[in-house]
């Protein structure tokens, strides 16, 4: 069974395409059975993309028992609405939007309240050569640090609107390239373009103590 | 807080921070509670029925849909069909009914010419003609022509059944054979 982290991206872009069109078609396949009543394919996805969508609402509510009851009101909300899902677009273009819609409307109503719940940072990231850079130049212990480091950039997303947070998110932090991100949001690629300029200013100018 | 040392950091980027944000992954722990929870919603989306006014509305609108095409097309027929089709026969029945109107007047007349003649002569034709002298004592106290009308029309009847009991219906049956589709048009 196919997890999220095994969907990693190639190095040339031939390659890039080709992986996606399979992508795609492996999902399209999956889809298919699930409406033709094979309920039980359906978990395939799940556990497919339940990482990735995971990650895009964690980082846009900054809270990791809302993204846990998003990510599955993602997954309930396009198994219910499969049966109309045509193929026209890819089914991770597809579910990407219910999650980033539902999320909008979440954020929407919960606009007075905010509360943040951190989720772990990966040893082996904190290990890594930033962070190393970073203890060393600071002069601090390195726990102190990442808790730090986390929790600063989450504060920084959160100042963000919410439509330049997503885009961010989803071009930083998952990877996506600019056109499936102007697909998803419904936008031209100029937006997309213009709205991660926009919002990479402003992180740096609240993220100033730690960047050069 | 420790305060960052600007001098030796100034190779770290925006970019370089936010691919931090990339490791911040639950455990398994997490993802078998999350799969657990999914489960039991998704059963309960599968096996869970539709509010109570939701069902409601899901019977009632395929019922008002079908009547209210059967209406439409009742309408429809009335209209295109039925309603051109009474005009015309209206029409010539009208025409028809005003010459048996001008005859019945003119027979009427010239009943009441004789009956009033016999009168004047004393004759006994009281038996056959009882009826129609009570329409020229009618026609003789009132000259409006629509009463004029309607008498001679009962006058044609009764004169073709004998039977008196037929005048109150006489006035209404035209009328009555136009039918409900007509009335509904009107």
């Amino acid at each position: 069974m196919a997890t999220s982290d095994s969907v990693t991206k190639p190095i040339f872009p031939a390659q890039e395409a080709e992986a996606e069109s399979s992508q795609r078609d492996l999902d399209w396949a999956v889809v298919q059975r699930v409406q033709s009543g094979n309920v039980g394919a359906y978990d395939q996805l799940v556990q497919k993309y339940r990482g990735k969508i995971f990650s895009i609402v964690y980082n846009m509510t900054s809270n990791r028992e809302d993204a846990s009851d998003l990510t599955q009101d993602t997954f309930i909300k396009a198994f219910q609405a499969i049966a109309r899902f045509k193929g026209k677009s890819s089914f991770f273009t597809w579910i990407y939007r219910i999650a980033i819609n539902s999320t909008m409307t979440f954020l929407k109503k919960r606009s007075r309240r905010r509360f943040i719940s951190y989720e772990n940072i990966d040893e082996e990231v904190s290990n890594s050569e930033i962070f190393e850079r970073l203890t060393a130049k600071n002069r601090t212990e390195k726990g102190a640090l990442v808790n730090e480091l986390q929790e600063k950039l989450n504060d920084a997303l959160q100042k963000l609107s919410v439509k330049h947070r997503t885009v961010v998110i989803l071009h930083e932090i998952e990877g996506l390239e600019h056109a499936e991100i102007a697909e998803i949001t419904k936008t031209s690629v100029g937006t997309v373009r213009s709205r991660l300029h926009y919002a990479k200013q402003q992180l740096q100018s609240y993220l100033k103590d730690y960047i050069g | 807080m420790a305060k960052p040392n600007k001098d030796s950091q100034k190779h770290i980027t925006v970019e370089d921070l936010l691919q931090l944000k990339r490791s911040e992954r639950p455990d398994e722990v997490f993802w078998g509670q999350f799969d657990r929870e999914l489960q039991q919603r998704m059963m309960q989306t599968l096996v869970k029925k539709n509010p109570l006014h939701l069902q409601v509305w899901s019977a009632l609108s395929g019922r008002l849909t079908q009547s209210i095409g059967v209406a439409c097309t009742a309408i429809f027929l009335a209209v295109m069909v039925v309603r051109p089709a009474l005009v015309g026969t209206g029409s010539s029945s009208n025409s028809r009914s005003v010459a048996q109107t001008e005859d019945t007047a003119n027979q009427a007349a010239s009943v009441a010419v004789e009956v009033s003649m016999s009168d004047l002569g004393g004759s006994s034709v009281e038996g056959s003609h009882d009826y129609s002298i009570e329409g020229i004592s009618a026609e003789v106290e009132s000259p409006d022509s629509s009463f004029t009308r309607d008498f001679a029309m009962v006058g044609f009847v009764l004169g073709l059944d004998a039977d008196y009991s037929s005048d109150a219906a006489s006035s209404r049956v035209p009328f009555g054979s136009i039918g409900v589709a007509t009335t509904l048009v009107y």
